[in-house]
């Protein structure tokens, strides 16, 4: 079954009529083929909140309407979710060719479109995935990434250890491939900044008696000296019951605890109230509790649309139909993502540059960059994979 | 004198109490500044403080919830409070330190503009995507003008034929009639626009996300101008600019650079930086002294306000103020 639909956002007309344009956007996504589990944990219990971005591109688009009328834009958003019946390809082709296309997909299907729609022409954003090998690797010209890095996230937290100094880190870790390679970008992570790893430990989901060195988070974190623990556990089964519960006194991090995020429903400065209060309001039919904000990927897809919008002043004439890639590619591109400093795009590897918040489920304690922890060029690229170090070398 | 406590607003219960004020005994003035009293109000406390030459807070008065914006009023003795989370503006006198008059039912009113001839109060609602005028004496809402989201800095020219106003959401500063109130031309700004200040065919304004002030031309609205701000040791984007203040005697304007914890001192007619003085914590309040001796800078994160000596343009001295000192006025 087809499960595709056109939604037109009309804004108002623009006062200025020669110079009317469409912005066109398309967000993908593939909703009916992991309805059930995402941010699932054993027994359906909701470990963290994974929706679909649709609501955030909404909140950009209605953000920007004084925008719109302003530069005479009309903004077209498509919707298009991939059913897995029908080839990939056919699905992606209906797209419109001068649309910005927000990925919302699991990896397994996300290189395959991002690679055809970069051959197709397209300009994609990965909103979703913080791996390093969508960076470093697949490394497309045509691909941007709003969501933080892996090696943004782990740089935040080891900034914040060491700013603590807290140096001594236990790391224990999950028995999956993710975790094991997300283990290692922690690890790097910390010793760039200068912290000593005490041990690396893995831990089993096994209740055995034979298994309780690894079982029990008592016997995992015993035996060593460490200030913090840090835990890798990409799919939350063990690592939240590891706070409270650690061998000696000492303050957990990581998935769990003071976790890194791109955003948080409590940060109180640089204006963030008012954008997580707009994002519970502005659909006057979907009204959303106080307690709810924009998880890291709707935060991406609402940080892609407003770079578009905060930066339509880069293009010299807009007619016709918007061109996304001009105003991406251009280095004066930047978005106020009420994190109290600019956003930007890395020429070298299409990442936006962004600060990173540390957060507990109360509150957000640290906002990365951490004081003293400097960059010859600029703020916030500390945090992530700094142009010598990009094996990315896009411009 | 007022404690520490009671600036933190843990003593008042928020109700305006008669306060005894102790008498200051200020045996030696640290400089030959003249007297003046400012009145500060404290955005988290909820309090309006009384501050004196010295630096000593000689009263406070409990006055709202989330007081933000504040202008003169029409009276000496008065000045003109947004208070946020009470949706409503106070006109505050600090003579007699009770409230005189309350204008209600103002949607998360932010920052304040008053035209003295006409005696209209103009009014950014934050939550609401507007900006409302009103007339001060009969507190009737005379005209409402769309805005982009979150509007802040509102100025009037003083003949009253130009509205302006800044929308931090939206990146552009709405240019209204002030006669008619019709939308008469829209300014694109850079990231974040705040505050907006005149000076004579000139306007003003900082762009707190994007690390400068730029000039326009108050006629045409073509840009003239900007002024990009980096201190030693700070890149540019962390710059964050708030408040725009002009001593025109001393061909100088200050700029509170925010997170970056310093004031700008500007040279009018050349545009350039002359001097980078820092500050207590995201600095973004401004005022100046009757005698224009000292500018006085409202920390916001340090919760303190610091005074500095503008004919060595060093700070004199830094003290408590209540929670997130947000806005000031500086009376003779």
């Amino acid at each position: 079954m087809r499960l595709w639909m056109i939604l037109l956002i009309v804004a108002t007309l623009s006062t200025n009529p020669a110079k009317a344009a469409s912005l066109r956007l398309a967000i993908v996504t593939a909703s009916n083929a992991e309805v059930t589990n995402r941010g699932k944990s054993f027994a359906g219990i909701q470990t963290r909140v994974e929706r679909p971005v649709k609501r955030a591109v909404e909140l950009a688009l209605f953000e920007s309407k004084t925008t719109f009328k302003e530069f005479g834009i009309t903004p077209e958003l498509q919707l298009i979710d991939i059913d897995k019946k029908r080839p990939l390809n056919d699905q992606l082709k209906e797209i419109h060719s001068d649309a910005l296309v927000i990925l919302d997909l699991p990896k397994s299907v996300f290189i395959e479109a991002a690679t055809f729609l970069d051959k197709d022409g397209h300009t994609t954003v990965n909103v979703r995935h913080p791996d390093i090998d969508l960076r470093d690797t697949l490394c497309l010209p045509s691909l941007y990434h709003t969501i933080p890095s892996e090696r943004m996230y782990f740089d935040a937290l080891g900034q914040f250890l060491i700013y603590r100094g807290w140096r001594k880190v236990l790391v224990v870790h999950g028995p999956t491939d993710e975790d094991k390679s997300r283990t290692q970008i922690l690890v790097r992570s910390l010793e760039k900044f200068g912290a000593d790893i005490s041990d690396l430990r893995e831990f089993t989901l096994s209740h055995h008696p034979d298994d309780r060195d690894k079982n029990k988070p008592e016997f995992l974190t015993g035996g060593t000296s460490y200030d913090v623990v840090a835990v890798i556990d990409s799919s939350r089964d063990f690592g939240r019951y590891i706070q409270y519960s650690t061998r000696r006194a000492r303050p957990v991090v990581g998935d769990v605890g003071l976790t890194p995020v791109g955003w948080h429903r409590t940060l109180e400065r640089y204006g963030a109230p008012q954008l997580n209060e707009r994002y519970q309001l502005f659909d006057k039919k979907n009204i959303l509790p106080a307690t709810d904000a924009m998880s890291d990927e709707e935060f991406a897809a609402w940080s892609a649309i407003k770079l578009i919008t905060n930066s339509l002043a880069v293009v010299d004439s807009i007619s016709g139909t918007l061109d996304p890639k001009k105003i991406l590619t251009h280095p004066d591109a930047q978005v106020d993502l009420y994190k109290g400093t600019r956003g930007s795009i890395r020429q070298w590897n299409n990442q936006l540059r962004q600060p990173i918040l540390l957060a507990t489920g109360e509150a957000v304690i640290a906002v990365a960059p951490m004081p003293k922890f400097l960059h010859p060029k600029h703020y916030v690229d500390t945090l992530g994979l700094d142009e010598p170090e990009s094996r990315c070398k896009l411009r | 004198m007022v404690t520490d406590n009671q600036l933190l607003g843990f003593n008042s219960n928020r109700q305006l109490v008669a306060c005894l004020v102790a008498i200051v005994f200020s045996t030696t003035a640290l400089t030959s500044a003249s007297a003046f009293e400012a009145v500060l109000t404290n955005e988290r406390s909820g309090s309006v403080i009384h501050i004196d030459e010295n630096g000593s807070t000689t009263h406070l008065t409990p006055i709202c919830e989330r007081p933000r914006g504040m202008v003169r009023g029409p009276l000496d003795t008065q000045v003109i409070i947004a208070c946020s989370d009470d949706h409503k503006l106070v006109v505050y006198n600090r003579a007699t330190r009770t409230i005189d008059s309350e204008i209600l039912a103002v949607p998360g009113a932010m920052n304040v503009a008053l035209h003295v001839a006409t005696n209209r109060l103009l009014v950014t609602n934050e939550g609401n995507a507007s900006a409302s005028v009103f007339d001060l004496l009969s507190g009737q809402l005379i005209a409402e003008l769309p805005t982009g989201l979150e509007p802040d800095g509102i100025v009037i020219t003083d003949d009253g034929s130009y509205i302006f106003v800044a929308s931090e959401n939206a990146g552009l500063v709405h240019v209204f009639d002030g006669a008619s109130y019709e939308e008469k031309d829209v300014i694109r700004t850079n990231l974040r626009p705040r505050r907006i200040a005149l000076l004579k065919d000139e306007l003003w304004v900082s762009s707190e996300m994007g690390s400068r002030v730029e000039i326009f031309d108050i006629l045409t609205r073509k840009k003239r101008g900007e002024v990009i701000f980096a201190p030693k040791g700070f890149r540019p984007e962390q710059m964050t600019p708030v408040d725009i203040l002009f001593n025109e005697s001393a061909n100088e304007a200050y700029v509170a650079l925010g997170s970056a914890n310093h004031v700008a001192i500007v040279d009018i007619t050349k545009r350039e930086i002359t001097k980078y003085i820092l500050v207590g914590k995201r600095a973004w309040g401004l005022g100046l002294s009757p005698d224009k001796q000292t500018l006085i800078v409202l920390n916001g994160l340090s919760d303190d306000f610091t005074l500095i000596d503008l004919e060595t343009k060093r700070p004199k001295l830094t003290k408590r103020a209540g929670l997130i000192p947000h806005s000031i006025e500086v009376f003779e």
